[in-house]
């Protein structure tokens, strides 16, 4: 425990001692900000309540998931291998459960110091809102957003995670995950809008990340979707576990 | 300490160790040699646990490789070949997050640090970040986080490569005082390093081990015949005629020198026959002014040991 406890900080430190992290940080929180004052442009206008929120975690914003998990995750462990320093990590007492984990859980708390400002945001506009928007932001629809966020940011994550476990190219494993990311969100989202079949578009309904994100946003947390993402991370997590098992020992 | 028995890495394309067996006793620093690509670093790692074998049994420290990986981890200390090293981090954050990894308590972690960066010459750089340091200072860094949990056996994969000459020294003389507590498996292409420092000396070629025995003792039995330089004043076929007519002597060359000395090179079959020459210059008057035996340097016995099974 100690050990995942010192790789995780290590892990930690190390997103923010790159570079990468911060242009991914600055353009994000460029892009909330846009996305915030577009809110507030349209609450402005007389725009109903009900998409506040909603906009605030879904919508737009998600398209952005795809290229922002990508670049946080490329590093993990192409790096290493690229460095050779997963060699000398593996010949600790480590265990290969302990590494996968600790990068995972560092590069989680990343992602979701990403999102800080949006929360920040939605605060600031409450304190100074006046009285007939003072029901926005919602709490229980914040804090199911923030909840829906993590799940799928876990989900994304832990898919770049092990595209970084197969390659010690780092653009190699950024693209991989990228178009990985594509795949299962834009055929999401076109089944659950486009598909000509009305049972293929409920499907696309379960499946969809876009329409989760904007299910969550609006304070549903839906019990089936939340298991979805925490076994399609465990499965991913248990399967870069086995590729680095199966280079030692 | 190390006990390997018919250990054999297979890679998808070739043979890197075939059936390989050695033994390396507790407090022993044993050199460990062999031409580019003969399995040496797939060795050291499968010594670590790194790279599964194929077949054969590896015991460190009494634990099996294969089954109690965790026990030797803990164990050995490995310097991998290229040293690597996370370049953003600072020396003191290192080494302290290897010794985190490698369960040293933390009640000892800071005085034992302190301890392996006095060691390895690291006092000063504790503040500077890994990816601005020499070559040198480095590598010093990799040893010195190979030594932080103090382990029973050390393997070092080439400690001195890219050291200037005067770290190379430093770095000889620690691994020596090193050798007092642990014991040491050194990989090196440096041959002078190993004759500096090691007890005993293992010789992998093609995946197999062809020599494992003593300096001394691997010259011997190379080179049971000597050659012998002379340099003596006489009549040049007299010297000639006398030298080679002597039993179990081959004259190879023979030459006048400017100031009219002949020089000779012989083989004898004996271990060594100056005294015999001396005597024969002292019965016929010559005067002699140099009597050498060729040593052989580990380097000819490796290259003899390689290249021998080349030809088989």
């Amino acid at each position: 425990m100690s050990m995942f406890l010192s790789l995780f900080k290590k892990e930690l430190a190390t997103c923010f001692l790159s570079p990468i992290a911060f242009v991914v940080l600055f353009f994000f929180w460029v892009l909330t900000g846009l996305n915030f004052w577009w809110l507030l442009v349209q609450l402005a206008d007389g725009e109903s309540l009900t998409i506040a929120t909603q906009q605030i975690f879904g919508g737009l914003i998600c398209f952005s998931l795809l290229v922002v998990v990508p670049l946080i995750t490329m590093r993990l462990f192409s790096e290493e291998r690229k460095l050779g320093t997963l060699e000398s990590l593996l010949t600790t007492p480590l265990t290969a459960a302990e590494l996968v984990l600790a990068k995972f859980f560092g590069s989680l708390v990343f992602f979701l110091v990403l999102w800080f400002p949006v929360v920040a945001y939605a605060m600031i506009q409450k304190s100074l809102s006046p009285v007939e928007l003072h029901q926005f932001p919602d709490f229980g629809a914040m804090r199911a957003g923030v909840f829906g966020v993590m799940l799928v940011g876990g989900f994304y994550i832990s898919i770049g995670l092990f595209m970084s476990t197969l390659t010690s190219n780092q653009i190699v494993a950024a693209i991989s995950s990228f178009a990985i990311l594509c795949i299962l969100f834009f055929s999401g989202l076109f089944m659950a809008y486009l598909a000509p079949n009305p049972t293929l578009r409920v499907f696309g309904q379960y499946v969809s990340s876009y329409t989760h994100l904007l299910d969550y946003s609006r304070g549903i947390v839906d019990g089936r979707s939340v298991v979805i993402y925490i076994s399609y991370t465990l499965w991913f997590l248990f399967a870069s576990m086995k590729v680095i098992e199966s280079k030692r020992t | 300490m190390i006990k390997v028995e018919g250990v054999t890495k297979k890679y998808p394309a070739r043979l890197a160790v075939d059936h390989i067996s050695f033994e390396v006793a507790r407090g022993e620093i044993v050199g460990f040699l062999g031409p580019n690509g003969a399995g040496k670093t797939t060795t050291m790692r499968m010594l670590t646990g790194y790279l599964p074998m194929n077949s054969g049994k590896i015991e460190v420290a009494g634990y099996d490789v294969a089954t109690q990986a965790q026990e030797v981890r803990r164990r050995v200390g490995y310097l991998p070949e290229s040293c690597p090293l996370y370049p953003e981090m600072r020396v003191d954050e290192y080494l302290r997050f290897r010794a985190e990894l490698k369960g040293v308590k933390s009640s000892v972690r800071k005085a034992k640090i302190n301890e392996v960066k006095e060691q390895c010459g690291l006092t000063d750089v504790g503040r500077r970040i890994i990816g601005q340091l020499s070559k040198g200072y480095r590598q010093r860094v990799g040893l010195a986080d190979s030594l932080v949990h103090d382990p029973d056996l050390l393997i070092l994969d080439e400690p001195t490569v890219g050291l200037d000459p005067y770290q190379i020294r430093q770095v000889r003389e620690l691994i020596k005082q090193l050798s007092e507590k642990h014991t040491i498996l050194l990989c090196t292409h440096i041959l002078p390093e190993v004759e500096a420092i090691c007890e005993r000396i293992l010789i992998i070629n093609e995946g197999k081990i062809v020599a494992a025995d003593t300096e001394a003792n691997l010259h011997k039995r190379l080179h049971a015949s000597s050659v012998i330089e002379m340099e003596v004043k006489a009549d040049k076929v007299a010297a000639i005629t006398a030298i080679g007519g002597m039993e179990g002597v081959d004259l190879r060359s023979n030459n006048i020198l400017a100031d009219g000395w002949i020089w000779l090179e012989l083989e004898a079959d004996t271990p060594d026959m100056r005294e015999e020459l001396f005597n024969l210059a002292v019965t016929k008057g010559w005067a002699l002014r140099e009597l050498t035996e060729q040593e052989y340097s580990l380097e000819d016995t490796f290259v003899h040991i390689t290249r021998n099974r080349e030809g088989v």
